[in-house]
């Protein structure tokens, strides 16, 4: 059941300006209501929404499109699954890379919306997916899905929950609070059907936590994105291009609260599609010295969720990172941030000649790898970037082979006036591929973008 | 399997007893806890293009090592493995050795007061398959790769430092390709599953 992808677009391009886009005003705390206290827990209604959901879900694909898998999916089938297990499914690497998760986010947000924390929602992702394949399809269960719609539900899930409550306000009133209710829908329908059922929709109260980032940096870029194939020298190809980058609350500055209270965002589209969504988000972080010290530096795991699909490559997957995050203050209120990370990889896909089996044209694997990252910025806006990262993916399902992934790039952008500005950026992708039964493959893939930029941040005053 | 089975039956039982007079003690461990185990197991081994699995009975055997992030959260690394010395791919073959282990990150969590857990888990996960042909010597097929645990457990508390722990838990393993004498088998996906009874130290 791959979503739509056109309200998210919507969502994040055009849609209603989360809290930290407010004006400065709309953020004071409104004194004539009561504080923010914790809603109560419903974990059995969380349960029952997942079961919801899937017969939803399920009814629907039979029904409406009449999908023989929704169709088959009965007592058969369920005995058949259940005996035979897990096997990889042949999809394509958009719905088990983008929808899969985001069918997760649901599963997940059952959970974030009937008043659980991340760590008690997270097992209801695996709840919802393990569910759906056993019971949801009459196809066996597939082990890359549920590794998908997990691990990436809960990345995604906990993401759109942050944004979704940054665009809510549960202090506005009349149409401006119907539209933001509207634009968050998108990103967490889970959420918005319970807020609609509770009354939430319109009645005035505090805001979460999760309202107020405390710090961001949104970035849209737009102009175009040149691409090309090592294999295909005489081919450049170009499109124009979309690409958000969002910094939601800054680890160097906010002490620990929980997970993803500090997350980075990347969405790129091209052509009305995604050509990449890649998010780090904090799990757990311990300040190394001072917050108030010249120098930052911070211990940081981070949970990733990675989506590249462009014509030219695709890659994605489900990791752990673990490192250093360092502000290094330079004059005035210049400084160079740097990341060192390593990180393991749960799950990954990634094409290349050869890969995959059947009419699945990719490879899924572990694996691991590490990510440096150093950028020049002034109070949290980066203008200079320069970044490595290498992977190393071992095939369990496809072909025989270890791929070696390298991403490396420069991104500058020149600050005009009014938030405005002008960016260029140097990708490079280049893969190896090293088969029990072929000889070895390497290919590159160089990408160049040139956009129009706009930026808008804030901090707290005086970080 | 039928006596390890018994085993686990009787030692449960024998648990339950003495932990009616440990119930009151909380929490259900502290600061730094181990875990040793075993009991009797299952494997079903999944490939693709394969007609059907292979379902074959074994035992397993696990040791978990962690410390308490929360009264009901507790984070560990568990080491599992599993042994079945007459597994085979098709059905009737008894030939090759089976051995599977993962070690992973594992985090229990104590949803209620009672000692009853659930168990979540990822790391990595190793499949190994022994034949020896006559004549010959042992050939070994290997696979490498990612491993889930998912379980259900209890502690019953036989004093302030000790438990007896039941556990039910399913290892999911992806190992990749097999090569094997006669023919190569593509992503393999081990499944074991696993009862066990478990002496806790906490």
């Amino acid at each position: 059941m791959p979503p739509s992808r056109v309200p998210l677009l919507v969502a994040l391009v055009a849609g209603w300006p989360p809290a930290f886009l407010a004006p400065a005003a709309a953020q004071i705390p409104d004194t004539t209501l009561p504080p923010w206290t914790p809603p109560p827990q419903r974990p059995w209604v969380a349960v029952a929404e997942i079961a919801a959901i899937n017969v939803l879900v399920n009814r629907f694909d039979a029904y409406v499109l009449q999908a023989d898998w929704a169709i088959g999916a009965g007592t058969n089938s369920w005995q058949t699954n259940l005996r035979l297990g897990w096997e990889w499914d042949e999809d394509q690497f958009g719905t088990n890379m983008f929808a899969h998760p985001y069918h997760g986010g649901l599963y997940f947000n059952t959970g974030r919306s009937n008043g659980l924390d991340y760590w008690e929602s997270a097992p209801l992702a695996f709840l919802g997916s393990w569910t759906w394949e056993y019971f949801g399809e009459s196809y066996r269960p597939s082990l890359n899905d549920f590794f998908m719609t997990s691990f990436g539900g809960i990345a995604l899930g906990e993401m759109f929950h942050r944004v979704g409550a940054s665009i809510r306000d549960n202090r506005a009133r009349g149409g401006g609070r119907l539209g933001r209710e509207l634009a968050a829908l998108p990103l967490d329908p889970v959420g918005a059907f319970n807020r609609l059922i509770r009354g939430e929709w319109s009645e005035r109260g505090p805001n979460p936590p999760e309202h107020d980032p405390g710090a961001f940096v949104l970035r849209v870029h737009a102009g175009a994105q040149l691409l090309s194939d090592s294999s295909q020298s005489d081919t450049v190809r170009s499109a124009p291009s979309v690409l958000i980058d969002l910094r939601y609350g800054d680890p160097l500055i906010q002490p620990y609260r929980s997970p993803f209270d500090a997350f980075s965002v990347r969405l790129q589209t091209s052509a009305g599609s995604i050509n990449q969504l890649r998010a780090s988000g904090r799990l757990f972080g311990k300040d190394l010295n001072a917050t108030t010290a010249r120098h930052r530096h911070l211990f940081m795991v981070n949970q990733r969720y990675d989506f590249a699909k462009n014509p030219a490559y695709q890659f994605g997957g489900q990791s752990i990172e673990a490192g250093l995050h360092s502000r290094w203050h330079l004059r005035g209120s210049f400084g160079i941030r740097t990341q060192v990370f390593a990180d393991a990889i749960i799950l990954a896909a990634l094409d290349a000649p050869s890969s995959g089996v059947g009419e699945r044209i990719y490879d899924f694997g572990p694996g691991g790898g590490f990510r440096v990252e150093v950028a020049l910025e002034r109070r949290g806006i980066t203008y200079v970037t320069l970044y490595g990262r290498n992977e190393f993916v071992h095939t369990v399902s496809g072909a025989s082979a270890d791929h070696i992934v390298s991403i490396s790039g420069l991104e500058i952008t020149v600050p005009i006036a009014w938030g405005l500005g002008v960016a260029l950026h140097s990708e490079y992708y280049s893969r190896t591929s090293r088969y029990s039964d072929k000889p070895d493959e390497m290919r590159e893939f160089p990408e160049a973008r040139i956009y129009l930029t706009w930026t808008s941040a804030s901090r707290p005053e005086g970080r | 399997m039928r006596s390890a089975g018994r085993l686990a039956l009787a030692v449960t039982l024998v648990a339950g007893a003495l932990a009616d007079r440990a119930a009151a003690q909380r929490p259900h461990r502290s600061g730094l806890w181990f875990e040793l185990g075993s009991g009797p197991a299952a494997v079903r081994v999944a490939c693709a293009g394969c007609a059907d699995v292979s379902f074959e009975g074994g035992s397993g055997g696990y040791l978990r090592v962690g410390g308490v992030v929360s009264d009901r959260v507790l984070l560990g690394v568990e080491a599992f493995g599993f042994d079945d010395e007459t597994f085979g791919f098709t059905a009737g073959d008894t030939a090759f050795v089976a051995e599977t282990a993962t070690v992973a990150a594992v985090a229990l969590w104590f949803p209620w007061r009672s000692g009853a857990f659930l168990k979540g888990g990822v790391g990595i996960a190793e499949g190994s398959f022994t034949t020896t042909p006559t004549p010959g010597s042992p050939v070994i097929a290997e696979g490498v790769g990612v491993g889930l645990t998912f379980g259900v457990g209890w502690d019953f508390a036989i004093s302030r430092k000790f438990a007896i722990t039941a556990n039910a838990a399913a290892f999911i393993t992806a190992i990749g390709d097999l090569v094997l004498p006669s023919e190569t088998v593509d992503d393999v996906i081990a499944t074991m599953y696993v009862v066990s009874i478990g002496f806790t130290v906490r």
